[in-house]
């Protein structure tokens, strides 16, 4: 967590965390500059604000207060520190699972931010795309792409011969030619070194 | 009593369809059961010419849609078994001309009278798929042994589910015994490994099609060719029995040879 200052979206409201790491100033400028940017999305909503691990003086509360107020339409300004962050696990950007329990036929596409699991197969023409991981049990022949969110995200199946792997910003495609089976051979696609390399997969 | 509905579609075209319509439809309505056709591909009627009916048409769907006409005037009896009959597609308009609701009062409304309603589909997947599915209980999906074929049933197979049109079955058309023979043909496992529904039928390829289509005579009419009898075990599967599927493999030379001299 590099930026002095991150949102999530929480149960009741938005948490607006502040970077422990990063200096009073720095925050106080990112939440101006955010302040100034933010439309009305906020509206009718609570915003939390957590100090995390902060310490502030109380007059570098009431800066922050002051800014915050910016947010048009905002209910309540809440401080807090921990007690929200258990909620926002569940709706955080990584932890979220989509599960999908049927095949994917050609013209087929699921997206999603966070990690796709798939009990059936991609048929070609389909397309997968996900924040995080892709793992299938079953085969891909389709298009699947994982972390494209930039993250070092990998793809399993339990048959891998898709039409294109992407994995971030690398694309790969199975060799020419490539001899198609059925049998059951489980492999993992990850990048190392810039490269999309592809390993048999053992549990 | 009520019948059954069963719309005959592909996705690509030229893989089959309207043929495949015809010689099920005739080998029902030889088995004795009543049989109608509709076609549904308004704008591009085909199924008249290959029933051999075109010059008897008077009204159409569209007639029959727009109140112009009552169903059973638009009703064509086939020339050769009085327990079939045919729905002509209209030429002069377009997939618009019909609405899904409309079609599937149309089909409620035939199955009352029918053992089975026969739906020929368009190619493609826009307004007239949609309308030549809207009244059907089962599908029945053609492919040809080629990946842009199978590519297009699969997705068929995924259109077909989310409008709650649960498994349907496949058809394999137009298989060549030759190329099976030499072994460069999309095999029918992996076309099945793929689509991961059942297969009801293989039908071989076989020039004879293109003659009876010109003819307007199904090939079901005739004793002899392969074609026809995959044509007529359909449509007994259609019925529920169980039959197994013919031989694709054709005796070649050496074959033949071997079986007078009874080597095989």
């Amino acid at each position: 967590m590099k930026s002095p200052i991150s949102f999530k979206v929480a149960k009741d409201g938005i948490v607006l965390t502040l970077n422990p790491k990063s200096k009073f100033r720095e925050i106080l400028n990112a939440l101006n500059n955010h302040v100034k940017s933010a439309t009305n999305f906020y509206a009718g909503s609570d915003l939390y604000i957590n100090i995390s691990e902060n310490s502030f003086k109380i007059d570098q509360l009431n800066e922050i207060v002051n800014v915050a107020r910016g947010y048009k339409d905002v209910k309540n300004i809440i401080f807090t520190s921990d007690m929200v962050k258990k909620e926002t696990i569940e709706v955080g950007d990584d932890g979220e699972t989509t599960l999908i329990k049927r095949t994917l036929r050609s013209g087929q596409k699921i997206k999603k931010s966070g990690n796709i699991v798939i009990i059936g197969d991609i048929n070609p023409g389909a397309e997968v795309i996900a924040g995080g991981d892709i793992i299938v049990f079953g085969k891909i022949r389709g298009v699947v792409h994982a972390g494209v969110k930039g993250s070092n995200a990998s793809v399993i199946a339990l048959r891998l011969e898709p039409t294109q792997l992407r994995i971030s910003k690398k694309i790969a495609r199975p060799p020419e030619g490539a001899a198609k089976s059925y049998e059951i051979k489980p492999e993992r696609a990850y990048i190392q070194d810039g490269q999309i390399m592809v390993e048999k997969f053992e549990i | 009593m009520a019948g059954k509905a069963i719309v005959i579609t592909s996705g690509k075209g030229g893989v089959g369809k309207t043929t495949t319509v015809a010689n099920i439809g005739t080998a029902l309505a030889m088995m004795d059961y009543k049989v109608c056709l509709i076609d549904a591909d308004i704008g591009l009627r085909n199924l008249d010419v290959v029933m051999g009916l075109e010059n008897r048409i008077v009204y159409d769907i569209v007639d029959v849609v727009e109140d112009n006409c009552r169903l059973e005037q638009a009703l064509i009896r086939d020339k050769r078994h009085k327990n079939l009959s045919l729905l002509p597609a209209a030429q002069t308009r377009d997939k618009t001309a019909v609405q899904p609701t409309q079609m599937k009062t149309l089909v409620d409304e035939l199955k009352n009278e029918m053992d089975f309603v026969i739906i020929d589909s368009p190619a493609g997947i826009e307004q007239g798929f949609k309308n030549a599915i809207a009244g059907a209980d089962a599908a029945l999906i053609v492919t040809t042994p080629e990946v842009s074929a199978v590519r297009d049933a699969d997705r068929i197979i995924g259109l077909l589910e989310a409008e709650g049109l649960k498994n349907p079955e496949v058809i394999i058309n137009r298989i060549n015994p030759e190329m099976v023979n030499r072994g460069d043909m999309m095999n029918i496992e992996d076309i099945i490994e793929i689509l991961a529904v059942k297969l009801k039928g293989i039908v071989p390829e076989d020039s004879i099609i293109v003659v009876s289509s010109n003819k307007g005579e199904p090939v079901v009419l005739k004793e002899n060719p392969k074609a026809g009898l995959a044509f007529k075990n359909i449509a007994k599967r259609i019925t529920g029995e169980e039959v197994n599927f013919i031989e694709i493999k054709e005796d070649t030379f050496f074959t033949k040879i071997k079986k007078i001299f009874n080597f095989s």
